[in-house]
């Protein structure tokens, strides 16, 4: 599943990000890397998902979020 | 030599050490030049003006949507040249502000980095310490947020990190100026015995420039760094992450929307509180001014002297004092929401609206302000951190019908058209859209490309008490930068149209701009203005309050256009209280109603391009912008009338 079909209040484990080189930089940045553990806080429809994951709240735009792989945790 | 304004490099050269690339003023003080290095929201400019102070330096980057800021920090006999580095969560080039950011840090034009982090989230905000290690630059860490964290019940071990990390760590609240001097000693310490990331991850970073898989091995392995870094040096209060209370109904709800725009308004309310003593302080200058004039003329000086002094020297003064009370309200009142944490939410809520343009949520803000006055949104502009975001937030703002306007507006379509008004009003409010939409789709792609254009990526900052001190002092620096700047524009337009409608007879028939108006008539008809409402849409981009008082005084002479300007901004210019009817008789509906469109949609007023000219300090773009505006009232102007001389 990805991240924007994701339950608020459940926890995830990032399995895979996809997109060009520059994406997953961006993404990799503020902490999403392959294996680390988020909560999803947020997700309503016509607004960015706001997680949280290495101590930090988070806003993702929603069609990147499709791009991100998750599993329940 | 150059001005500050005009100087839009990074200033390696300033110290004499670095190879001079572009032509800047000389800084001979600096001992070093420090670079600032933080992700957005890190309290990382709030340091830098408070170290900095009024010693700043603010422009573009050359070539580059992106500003520039530096200032000189005096630390005993030292003195550093601090370069605050836009906004960016790693040293990669995500975007214009990041490239600007990663090109400089890794260039080698610093002595020392000041390397942020936020001590409430350190193991994500240590990310860009770990891309920046690795240089061969001397190294700073500042953990910002202490109270934050603290609050939070989590703690940090700075010395140990300092241990780990070879690098001087220091604790910082940002806006808590008695912490200032740990930073000196810092920078000075990392200086003189050149410490730089002991231990940096091992990555291979030429690969990561090129291969996908690179990137996301190399984030890996410097998160792996970090939490190596961190084991026992942080303890966490270990409650489940929830949204507040707060947040559920300001990010959370359908309502979010309705309550972001309330905040705003409120806001916007609040920031009067400080600006009317200021505001009036500026009217009295004005009425002082026109007394000066008064009595001039009684000694028997020339009417033209006290009727220079009150048109331009009083008036500009008092424009320029009207602003600063606007700017420090707006300032003051907004610093507070930036510092508590709630913008970040403004551009959440908003982000997917905004987004269509290639905005911020946070522009939204300055939006609704310019309906209340275009000189307040605009100064409002300055919450969106990115500078091409940031004009084209202003291009578009400017298209907005200020409060002004419905002084002026209401008055002419209830004179012509009687029950069809509110019709002039609903096609005002369509023409607003269609013009944002335009200057959105002309300046939209050079000020912010398409390329870097991308969805949202943003931390969300945990909520926390500001500190008044610090918010107060930055706002009245602003203010007093601002009226430095906005000043000279200000009287550069007074003393254009000063000089277009002083009559030395007292006649109308005297002044320049009535036989400019008369011999370019045949001119302006065909944009459906004629002689007297060329000189009110003229007049109006002084003051908009202006351009009944000018249209009264052309159709029923009940005063000059020069006194009607001169007394606009006291209310003390003679409206005809018929002044519609008068007008009604004398031109026809289609010429009124392509003045109306003209006239609204011209450049706000002058007070609103200084504002713009000092918030994005760029006189390209502000011209620029000025010269869409004119053209578009002009055309608008035209297509209206011939438009509705088809119907009337």
């Amino acid at each position: 599943m990805t991240l924007s079909d994701t339950q608020p209040d459940h926890d995830y484990i990032v399995v895979s990000v996809k997109g060009d080189r520059r994406f997953l930089s961006r993404i990799a940045s503020v902490g999403l890397t392959p294996g680390c553990k988020i909560t999803v806080l947020q997700n309503l429809k016509r607004r960015p998902v706001l997680v949280y994951t290495r101590n930090t709240q988070l806003a993702l735009d929603r069609d990147d979020c499709a791009a991100i792989q998750v599993e329940v945790a | 030599m150059m001005g500050c304004e005009a100087c839009s490099a990074p200033c390696k050269e300033a110290t004499g050490q670095g190879s001079r690339t572009t032509s800047t003023p000389k800084r001979p003080t600096a001992d070093a030049v420090v670079a600032l290095i933080g992700q957005p929201n890190s309290g990382k400019s709030t340091l830098f003006n408070g170290l900095t102070g009024a010693r700043q330096h603010v422009g573009n980057w050359p070539g580059k949507t992106v500003e520039f800021k530096s200032g000189i920090y005096r630390f005993g006999k030292k003195s550093f040249e601090i370069v605050d580095l836009p906004g960016s969560y790693a040293l990669a080039p995500n975007s214009a502000e990041e490239e600007v950011t990663c090109t400089y840090a890794t260039s080698g034009a610093a002595d020392v980095a000041l390397i942020f982090a936020d001590a409430s989230q350190l193991e994500r905000s240590l990310y860009m310490l770990a891309s920046f290690a690795g240089t061969d630059c001397p190294t700073v860490l500042i953990v910002n947020m202490m109270d934050v964290a603290q609050r939070q019940g989590k703690t940090v071990d700075c010395s140990l990190l300092e241990q780990r990390l070879g690098i001087p760590v220091v604790p910082m609240v940002a806006s808590d100026r008695s912490r200032y001097d740990t930073v000196g000693e810092a920078i000075e310490k990392a200086l003189n015995q050149h410490l730089i990331v002991r231990n940096p991850p091992a990555v291979d970073r030429e690969a990561e420039e090129t291969q996908p898989e690179a990137v996301q091995q190399n984030a890996t392995v410097r998160f792996r760094w970090i939490e190596h870094l961190l084991e026992g040096a942080v303890t966490e209060s270990s409650s489940a992450p929830r949204l507040s209370k707060f947040d559920r109904i300001a990010i959370g709800s359908k309502l979010s929307k309705p309550f972001t725009i309330l905040m705003i308004l409120v806001g916007f309310l609040l920031a009067f509180v400080p600006a009317m003593p200021v505001m009036a302080i500026g009217g009295a200058v004005s009425s002082l001014g026109q007394e000066v004039a008064i009595l001039l003329t009684g000694t028997g000086a020339p009417d033209a002297v006290g009727s220079f002094l009150s048109g331009v020297v009083f008036n500009s003064l008092c424009f320029g004092i009207m602003m600063v009370g606007y700017v420090l309200g707006i300032n003051l009142v907004f610093g507070i929401y930036e510092e508590v944490g709630y913008m970040a939410r403004i551009s959440y809520v908003f982000d997917n609206t905004m987004a269509r343009f290639g905005l911020q949520g946070k522009s939204v803000m300055p939006f609704l302000m310019c309906l209340g006055c275009t000189m307040g949104g605009v100064s409002g502009s300055r919450v969106v951190d990115s500078w091409g975001q940031r004009m084209l937030t202003v291009a578009m703002a400017w298209a907005i019908p200020c409060a002004s306007t419905w002084g002026v507006v209401p008055v002419l379509a209830v004179a012509f058209f009687g029950w069809g008004a509110p019709l002039v009003v609903v096609a005002i409010f369509a023409v607003t859209l269609l013009l944002m939409w335009i200057a959105g789709k002309v300046f939209g792609p050079r000020l912010v490309p398409a390329d870097a254009r991308k969805g949202l990526v943003m931390e969300m900052p945990p909520y926390h008490k500001p500190r008044l001190g610090g918010i107060v002092r930055t706002a009245c620096l602003k203010s007093w930068q601002m009226f430095k700047r906005a000043i000279k524009v200000v009287a550069v337009f007074a003393f254009v149209i000063w000089l277009l409608t002083y009559s030395p007879t007292g006649g109308v028939e005297g002044s320049l701009l009535y036989a400019i108006g008369k011999a370019i008539e045949p001119i302006t008809l065909f944009f459906g203005l004629t002689w007297q409402t060329f000189t009110a849409w003229l007049c109006a981009l002084v003051i908009k309050e202006s351009a009944l008082g000018v249209l009264s005084g052309l159709f029923a002479g009940t005063g000059t256009a020069n006194a009607a300007v001169i007394g606009a901004a006291t209310g003390t210019a003679v409206v005809a209280g018929n002044i519609g009817e008068l007008m009604a008789q004398a031109i026809s509906a289609p010429a009124a109603l392509a003045f109306i469109f003209a006239f609204t949609f011209n450049v706000p007023c002058s007070a609103s391009v200084s504002a713009t000219y000092a918030e994005v300090h760029s006189m390209k773009w502000t011209v620029a912008i000025i010269a869409f505006y004119i053209v578009a009232s002009l055309l608008l102007g035209c297509v209206v009338y011939h438009v509705a001389l088809l119907f009337f």
